[in-house]
């Protein structure tokens, strides 16, 4: 037996052993496998490679010979100061190579983010946190319509060879950080890395930009708000149309003649607006809207107001063309814009693209300047299927119970456990909800579209003949494309798929039993459409394109048509100026100038008595009367002007609201009172000009009263608010103060679920702020100017025949870190441009390899030789 | 706590061996622990090896730790430590200079990366606020550094707890100075 203290001291060793190797395995168990949501801190943390790696992506390229396989000859890559690449490439799938290839190297997160979110895979990355939408999408179905495109792509067709080509650059390119181990910073941390990218990658991407801009819930927000609200008044405040007399400047009046397909009525009031849809149907409605809310992309057609014009003739200097674009797509950094110049035989393109898609989506070539902004259709009909609970699995289309198709996916979860999903899909497309009958949704964007092989046909496009032939096969999304070429024609073409249905309303919930499907589409030729108009300019700014006499069925006023007042303004300064040269173009797109301000502030003093009025709001009221109508972020009677149209519009509309209890929480972003609502501004606008006294000014239960006691009201409110949250000096309510911009970083839109672990908080404190963001002729927009052009042509042929500037608010790489993170914001911001990196600037590295990369080298700006 | 004693013991008092019982002392008092030779603090302790030698020891640990950490070893902190462990009873070193030994080869071997990465021209201040927003730390750069560094302090001074307790287990204290002495 041992002495006491021998054992004693036996006891101790062993459990200092014991503890030491306790503690020696829980610290090395976090560091290698982490804890819960806590990433593996090891691997993340090594100095030498995890998230710290990703400096080395922050670095600016430097002049280098890299080997790219998949290459068929020589590609030169040359950058400027600003981080802008030209490509020069001797074949056109090399030149797809070189372009996905640059993508990956700038923006490989968001790549990765942007195919996760379109084909349902987010929550592999982010955890549960991505469910909700993955579940969606898969319902939904990019992936599906992805596949399917691919699927039916001949193998030897131009767009398989250039996506195939895409895809071979950017696993280039991933080749080299699993090589490297020097991967961007987010996957270091959530230890899920990206994995080759395929055509399909490409082309769901495509269909995740067509579900931003051209998927509508407008049919189940017309459900809710027809069943609380009742049917007469939600048409009269959200009608299909607002006729002549509203002020939405139509970029071409027409006639338009029905040619084909079904026609529907063109002008709907309450009188013929259909039944209130069952409270099931609403009920289901409600179901899909809480699935849509919660889509990582945020909720679609929001983006309206993108806006672009084109002048030719005596307007323009050298009477050419010219072409000016301010597209808006979400507002995010890295910015979803990536500039760049193409340059291969036959293919010599400058503009904006987006990362995943091989195409320039709006540029110039040697001919001809195009843009692309979204208008504002309905591309989604819902329906209500009829189903039995003696038939499960079934429904009932054109007098025959039909089986639902089903298909399964499995949802991977990182952190928990693999979800399973099972989709079922009608003749009209995937069912989105069962609570209350099956629900389903039949959406243009659904169906394959060639933009890809229309977007390479335009980049070789020489005249309007060609752009337009292009266009024929555009479905998905609807945009409204703008044309100017080196001869001096302009021309818009609406292109895209718009549904039409012989029977039924589509701006509701439709039955699903045959009747009220869609019947087909507007016929190419009759879409809206202007060529070399007699004024010499077209304008578009997400307004409905034609007058109501145009004889097909768009959309309603719930769609988010702009409300007129930009093109207006558009249009008023280009018909006060004639030569226009390049200086001075920017003005329409930078003005903070508010028309709508400017129509209703004097509406406004007339109806406040001053006598009445306390001296705050006194200086308030002075301050509106001495107003130029600019939204300027240090003006603070814009402020002013905000804060009350908010109260007017609330102080209208929200007793209402709370009367029917209209559910806004099922879908907040449509369905609250607020005045980022066009359609309400629009009304209310327009009553207070012209209706002063409608109904529904006097609250419900309440005296009848006209629109100046609201006004009224709704000025003191707005006083009493500002001063609440500003002080008590209304010189002091800078409009900055009240609504600071701020972009979020692309990781907090789609990676929520990383716990708020987002760039966002850091890049807030930059406090970048974003001028337009309240000068949309909306008081308090919510609007996100992205990529802005200006292309004149001076002549005809040559590249030297134009001139073209651009600017986005970001900078070409992705990485904070990176010096082209942010370096094009300032310039944006301050209303300034850059030049377009040229077409045809970069030699062309002959396939014997003999000759060097043209001016780039010697230019002392990077430039990269990739051989094969 | 004594054992209890037996009568037969008790019988055998006072004659030849009975000095050996020695289980006869007060009940419920400890034995006194054999003096410890005198060691007084002013005098130099006595180590294996030249002072030089485990100095470069010290600046190999550290070169080990960064060499692995750009060759993607994150885990040999610990294992320095744990070798540091080891050695510190056949050197004679206390925890007290072998704590913040294995600490400051720990921290410099990272922060030798991180310092000759930012020389290469890296630009590890705006990553470590980009790891800092990703893994919700305080924004600034000094936090990601130091979070950094505390792993690799972590996993050196776990190391070196267990390289120690093993040691002191399999040779208890003396056990390899009497085997130097052979």
């Amino acid at each position: 037996m041992l002495p006491d203290r021998r054992r004693w001291r036996l006891s101790r060793q062993v459990s200092n052993v014991a503890v030491a190797l306790c503690a020696a395995v829980a610290v090395l168990g976090v560091c290698a496998a982490g804890l819960g949501t806590l990433p593996a801190l090891g691997p993340l943390l090594d100095p030498g490679h995890g998230a710290w790696a990703a400096a080395s992506g922050g670095q600016p390229p430097v002049s280098q010979t890299l080997t790219l396989p998949g290459l068929v000859a020589p590609v030169t890559v040359s950058f400027d100061d600003a981080g802008l690449p030209a490509i020069g490439a001797a074949d056109r799938t090399d030149s797809a190579l070189a372009l996905g290839y640059l993508h990956a190297r700038f923006r490989l997160t968001q790549l990765d983010l942007l195919r996760r979110r379109a084909e349902g895979r987010l929550s592999a990355l982010v955890g549960p946190a991505g469910l909700a939408s993955d579940t969606l999408e898969l319902r939904l179905g990019l992936l599906r319509t992805a596949r399917q495109e691919w699927a039916r792509l001949p193998a030897r067709s131009q767009t398989a060879e250039l996506l195939t080509a895409y895809a071979h650059g950017v696993n280039d390119y991933l080749d080299q950080v699993r090589a490297d181990r020097q991967w961007p910073a987010l996957f270091s941390v959530a230890g899920v890395y990206p994995a080759d990218w395929t055509p399909v990658d490409s082309l769901a991407v495509q269909g995740e930009l067509t579900q931003q801009l051209d998927f509508t819930t407008t049919p189940l927000d017309y459900a809710v708000l027809a069943r609380s609200l009742g049917m007469a008044r939600t048409m009269s405040w959200f009608p299909v149309s607002f006729g002549t007399g509203a002020g939405q400047h139509p970029y071409d009046p027409g006639p338009y003649h029905a040619s084909g397909v079904a026609r529907i009525a063109k002008t709907m009031t309450a009188g013929n607006a259909g039944a209130v849809p069952s409270a099931a149907v609403a009920r289901a409605a409600a179901a899909i809207l809480a699935q849509t809310s919660a889509l990582a992309s945020g909720p679609a057609e929001g983006y309206s107001t993108g806006g672009a014009w084109v002048a030719n003739g005596p307007k323009v200097a050298g009477g050419r063309s010219v072409l000016a674009e301010d597209a808006y797509l979400p507002h995010t950094w890295p910015s979803v814009w990536f500039e760049v110049a193409i340059s291969a035989p036959g293919f010599d393109v400058t503009g904006a693209t987006v990362p995943g898609i091989p195409g320039v989506l709006a540029g110039h070539n040697r001919h001809i300047a195009w843009s692309l902004t979204d208008t504002a259709n309905q591309a989604a009909l819902f329906y209500a299927e009829r189903t039995s609970s003696t038939r499960p699995g079934r429904y009932l289309w054109r007098g025959r119970w039909r089986p639902m198709r089903r298909v399964r996916y499995t949802i991977a979860v990182r952190g928990a456990p693999a979800r399973h999903l099972t989709v079922l899909l009608t003749v009209h497309g995937p069912v989105l909800s069962q609570a209350g009958p099956a629900v389903s949704v039949d959406w243009m964007g659904s169906l394959p579209s060639p933009d890809i092989s229309v977007l390479a046909a335009i980049g070789a496009a020489r005249d309007f003949g060609q752009f337009r032939a292009a266009l024929r096969s555009w479905r998905a999304p609807a945009q409204d494309f703008l044309y100017a070429d080196d001869r001096g024609n302009i021309a818009a073409i609406s292109a895209g798929y718009y549904p039409l249905v012989r029977h039924g309303r589509p701006w509701l919930p439709m039955p699903g039993t045959g009747a009220d499907d869609v019947a087909g589409v507007i016929p190419f030729a009759a879409l809206p459409h202007s060529y070399d108009p007699p004024d010499h300019v077209i304008v578009t700014a997400g307004q409905r394109p034609v007058s109501a006499s145009y004889p097909y069925y768009i959309g309603t006023t719930a769609n988010q048509f702009g409300p007129g007042c930009r093109v207006s303004q558009e249009y008023s300064f280009l018909a006060a100026r004639s030569r226009l040269r390049l200086s001075g173009l920017s003005v329409p797109q930078t003005s903070l100038a508010d028309q709508f301000a400017a129509r209703l502030v004097p509406r406004l003093v007339a109806a406040l008595r001053p006598a009445r009025l306390g001296p705050v709001q006194h200086e308030a009221l002075a301050l509106l009367r001495g107003w130029d109508h600019s939204m300027d972020p240090g003006s603070a009677a814009a402020a002013i002007w905000s804060t009350f149209w908010a109260a007017y519009v609330d102080a209208t509309f929200a007793p209402w609201w709370q009367a029917a209890k209209v559910p806004v929480r099922w879908d907040p972003a449509v369905l609250t009172v607020s005045a980022s609502q066009l359609t309400l501004d629009q009304v209310l606008a327009h009553w207070t000009l012209a209706d002063r006294s409608n109904a529904a000014f006097s609250a419900p239960g309440e005296a009848a009263r006209t629109a100046v006691p609201v006004l009224r009201a709704a000025f003191k409110t707005a006083v009493a608010s500002l001063r609440a949250r500003l002080g008590g000096s209304p010189a002091g309510w800078m409009l900055r103060r009240l609504h600071p911009s701020q972009s979020p970083v692309l990781a907090d839109r789609a990676v929520s679920g990383l716990a708020d672990r987002t760039v966002s908080g850091w890049q807030a404190a930059d406090g970048y702020e974003t001028p337009d963001d309240t000068a949309s002729c909306v008081p308090v927009g919510r609007q996100e100017p992205g990529w802005r052009m200006i292309v004149r042509w001076t002549g005809a042929g040559a590249a030297g025949g134009v001139m073209a500037e651009g600017a986005y608010p970001g900078g070409q790489n992705e990485n904070p870190a990176s010096p082209w993170y942010a370096n094009l914001i300032a310039d944006w911001q301050n209303g300034l441009y850059l030049p377009m990196p040229a077409v045809g600037t970069v030699g062309l590295v002959r396939a014997s390899g003999s000759s060097g990369v043209g001016g780039a080298a010697g230019s002392g700006s990077p430039w990269w030789e990739l051989r094969p | 706590m004594s054992r209890p004693v037996g009568r037969a013991e008790v019988d055998r008092l006072g004659k030849r061996g009975s000095y050996r019982l020695g289980g006869l002392s007060q009940q419920g008092t400890a034995r006194p622990a054999p003096p410890r030779p005198l060691r007084p603090w002013f005098t130099r302790p006595r180590h294996a090896g030249t002072p030089a030698g485990w100095l470069l020891g010290a600046v190999a640990g550290t070169l080990a730790i960064a060499g692995g950490a750009a060759a993607g070893l994150w885990y040999l902190p610990f294992a320095v430590g744990l070798v540091t462990g080891f050695v510190m009873r056949w050197g004679g070193w206390r925890f007290r200079v072998t704590g913040p030994a294995v600490l400051a080869m720990s921290a410099a071997g990272w922060g030798l990366v991180l310092w000759l990465s930012a020389l290469r021209g890296l630009p590890i201040g705006p990553t470590a606020q980009v790891i800092a927003a990703l893994l919700d730390l305080p924004a600034g750069a000094a936090g990601t550094v130091a979070v950094t560094l505390l792993v690799s302090v972590a996993q050196g001074l776990t190391g070196l707890w267990l390289g120690r307790a093993l040691v002191a287990w399999q040779w208890p204290p003396g056990s390899l100075r009497a085997h130097r002495r052979r």
